[in-house]
């Protein structure tokens, strides 16, 4: 079942001004996997994501993303390998005034070659397959409503919608629902959890909340001052010991 | 469970629903406005017979006067500065005086006036009507009732200003909380008594903020007000023009643009120090010590009063730099009674209403080709959009030294360099919207949300994918409400601009004071008034139904 990994980094270490916040982090992924990734703030979570899909680049080790190195890929192919990945941002990223709808077609982006503005501008049958998107994360009758009219949790279900419209291999999550409230973390984890079960995608999410990290991954890991801390199958952590790991890091961290 | 294939399975609906979306009024102002940007622009190009070859042949005319006004000849240093200190002088008087008849005025047009109603439409009425008529328009009229020099012109700068001070403060005046005043009311005040004692205080940070804005506006008026007769640098810059000296017409320029240049760092440091929010905020405790009654004297209320007494010293003595001899003053009577009586009953043309027209596409033509070039100006400027830092640095510093050079110059160049007509003043308001909106669409392209751009990226989308739908959906609505501003800026500079021989209703104007025939300038004015107030009008509904 298991075969190469989906996502392999190697000993990979990130600064940025003469400050180190990634030190010889090791890391396989599998296909179908839903690792989350926890850790303290300021612990290098979200420059792990980025580097997987080349938006930062390592400075020392390797990243394989795919069978890709994003740091050895000319533009043309890291635009491709990055439609091959789905990226979901704490803020979700989308254009507010525009319809849920329009946002979920820009995932298409990278199939088409000229750029779009209005729904109008991209082909019917990416249409079809968007609203279908927005129908598995539940939002299709709000299809014409301006995002920024929709609620916190509404609206990370579009970005998870268009995510899913790219037809991703790996699907990165940053902080997901930190800025949604509990009902909404659940539902939004869940529909992810469904996508990478269902799909058999690989999802590396990072967590602040260690209920919810445990409730949802096959697989914990944690992050502490930019090392590798804890590697774990889910099933044997229990919300005590976590919650020592991420407190003791807290404070000696902090 | 785990299918082998990645591929994202998606439920087959049968029917998806509606893939249309609905049509919306927003989208459709925005098609109309965008349908009536080309069609004016078009239409504006076949008036002024404006071609690729009659650009051509333009550009040589153009590069062909900037040869003659090479090497630049600056007048004595003594000369300069008593032009510049002319000019100054009558921003700082117009502003003054436009500050003092502005407090009443607002008072009175606010909603929440509570004395004698019938006086609220025509206070009204004056706020819109001097803010519709240029200062230069004014300054001509004046220079007809008071002579040649600063005194008319210093007036006419008073005149236009009024109507925008009055009207900040009347929004500043409505906004107060009316509680206080009611209490005063209680109290058994009067009315004026209210307005000096409860509202006043409260609106004055606000006010110093309008008038001081509006004096920077009106230095940069006072530098062409000369143009016309009314003082200042720009008296200069009209006789080397007129004696065809252009060595010295350019060092003149020059002088302007450093003094506008110069205006424009004072006031970026002005409101980087004195507008910035204070941190710490002295309590209101009297020190020990000190009776209750007695205010005391801190360094805060010596620097008020300090500021207090300069600022009166200076504006008393631009008034008395004016030169308001009584004998001058009532001399003005017999004129001013002449040009009121014969304004009765406007005539009315078609010329002028053609005039008009002329302006009015001028205006709107050199705007929407203005917002189209600055548009690419702003991309290449603005920090996000820039496919190059360096180049960023290099047109933003042209941009404020293009902006720096008032419209009118640019027409009296043309002018010198094309001859006569709307070919001229189209080419000015161009380059001035073009400048302009350049300046609006970097800052507010700049202020856009930078994350759904990253998100597009991160799906892998081309550069150009990216910014059309993660960056111009957003920039839409500031784009179009900076674009209406600049018609609307345009509208203004272009019922003036006939001033210096460029097309529209500015020459009629002129030339019908110059010839004693009021009742066309009458006609004039309010023609005028009702396009630019039009105008206004309506970008403020298309900016409203489309943010
Ligand atoms: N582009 C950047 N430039 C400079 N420093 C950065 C940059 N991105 C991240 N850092 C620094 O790297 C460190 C780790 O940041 P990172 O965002 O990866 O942490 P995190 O674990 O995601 O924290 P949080 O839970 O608060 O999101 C922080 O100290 C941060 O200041
Ligand atoms: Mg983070």
């Amino acid at each position: 079942m298991i075969g190469t990994p989906v996502l392999r980094l190697s000993e990979v270490g990130k600064g940025f001004h003469g400050t180190t916040v990634l030190d010889g982090v090791s890391l396989d992924v599998p296909q179908g996997q839903f690792v989350a990734l926890v850790g303290p703030s300021g612990a290098g979570k979200s420059t792990l994501l980025r580097l997987v899909n080349g938006m930062h680049l390592p400075d020392s080790g390797t990243v394989r993303t795919l069978g890709e190195n994003p740091a050895a890929c000319s533009r043309s192919r890291l635009r491709a390998l990055r439609a091959r990945v789905g990226f979901v941002f704490q803020q979700f990223g989308l254009v507010g005034r525009l319809s849920a709808l329009e946002n979920v077609l820009m995932g298409s982006l990278a199939t088409l070659r000229l750029p779009r503005y209005g729904v109008m501008s991209y082909p019917r049958a990416l249409r079809i397959r968007a609203v279908e998107h927005l129908d598995r994360v539940g939002l299709a009758d709000r299809r014409f409503q301006r995002c920024d009219t929709l609620s916190g949790g509404q609206q990370q279900r579009v970005a998870v919608a268009r995510t899913l419209l790219q037809s991703p291999e790996l699907i990165l999550a940053d902080e997901p629902v930190a800025s949604l409230d509990p009902a909404a973390s659940t539902l939004v984890l869940d529909i992810l959890k469904r996508i990478s079960a269902e799909d058999g995608i690989s999802v590396v999410c990072s967590l602040h909340q260690v209920e919810l990290a445990l409730a949802t991954a096959d697989r914990i890991v944690a992050l502490r001052g930019g090392r590798l801390v804890l590697d774990e199958p889910a099933a044997g952590l229990t919300a005590e010991r976590l919650r020592e790991i991420y407190d003791t890091a807290g404070a000696r961290d902090g | 469970m785990v299918s082998t294939t990645p591929a994202t399975r998606a439920p087959a609906a049968a029917d998806p629903g509606p893939l249309r979306p609905p049509w919306s009024a927003r989208a459709l102002i925005a098609a109309g406005l965008l349908v009536a940007a080309v069609a004016v622009t078009w239409l504006t190009f076949w008036w002024i017979g404006l071609s690729p070859a009659s650009l051509a042949a333009g550009l040589d005319d153009t590069v062909r006067l900037l040869r003659r006004m090479w090497p630049p000849d600056l007048p004595g240093a003594g000369d300069v500065a008593s032009m510049i200190a002319e000019t100054l002088l009558i921003a700082v008087a117009g502003t003054g005086l436009a500050a003092l008849a502005s407090v009443p005025l607002a008072f009175v047009a606010a909603r929440t006036h509570k004395g004698p109603r019938w006086l609220r439409p025509p206070a009204r009425v004056v706020v819109v009507l001097t803010r519709a008529v240029p200062t230069l328009a004014f300054a001509i009229l004046f220079v007809r009732i008071f002579g040649l020099g600063p005194l008319a012109g210093a007036l006419a700068v008073a005149v236009h200003s009024v109507g925008m001070i009055a009207k900040l403060l009347t929004d500043a005046v409505e906004e107060t909380d009316p509680v206080p005043a009611e209490a005063a009311r209680a109290c058994g005040a009067g009315e004026v008594q209210v307005a000096v004692s409860t509202v006043l205080p409260r609106v004055f940070p606000a006010l110093t903020g309008i008038v001081l804005y509006r004096l920077d506006i009106n230095i940069r008026a006072s530098a062409v007000l000369g143009v016309v007769g009314a003082g200042g640098i720009g008296v200069a810059l009209q006789t080397a023009l007129g004696s065809l000296n252009y060595h010295r017409a350019a060092g003149i320029i020059c002088v302007i643009v450093v003094l506008v240049l110069l205006l424009e760092l004072l006031s970026v440091v002005v409101r980087r120090t004195v507008l910035r929010p204070t941190a710490h905020r002295r309590t209101a405790a009297l020190p020990a010590g000190r009776a209750r009654h007695d205010v005391g004297w801190d360094r805060g209320r010596v620097l008020r009063v300090a500021g207090a007494v300069a600022t009166g010293a200076v504006f008393l003595v631009s008034l008395w730099s004016l030169d308001p001899d009584p004998g001058r003053l009532s001399g003005a009577w017999p004129n001013l009674r002449a040009v009121l009586s014969g304004m009765w009953p406007p005539a009315f043309s078609g010329e002028l209403l053609m005039a008009v027209l002329e302006s009015l596409l001028m205006a709107l033509g050199a705007a929407a080709a203005g917002a189209a070039c600055g548009l690419v100006l702003a991309l290449l400027t603005a920090v996000n959009t820039t496919p190059w830092r360096p180049l960023s640095a290099v047109v933003r510093v042209l941009l404020v030294v293009v902006r720096g050079i008032p419209d009118l110059v640019y027409a009296l160049l043309f002018v010198a360099a094309l001859g006569l007509g709307p070919y001229a003043g189209f080419l000015a308001l161009w380059i001035s919207s073009t400048a302009l909106a350049a300046k609006f669409f970097a800052d507010s392209l700049e202020q856009l949300d930078p994350l759904p751009h990253e998100a597009l990226t991160s799906v892998g989308a081309r550069q150009w994918q990216a910014f059309a739908a993660g960056i111009w959906p957003q920039f839409v609505p500031s784009f179009t409400g900076n674009g209406l501003f600049v018609a609307d800026l345009a509208l203004r500079e272009s019922v003036v601009l006939g001033i210096a021989g460029a097309g529209g209703v500015g020459y009629l104007m002129q030339e019908s004071i110059a010839t004693l025939r009021y009742d066309t300038t009458a006609a004039i004015v309010i023609a005028i008034a009702v396009v630019v107030y039009a105008i206004e009008t309506l970008a403020r509904i298309a900016r409203r139904h489309l943010l």
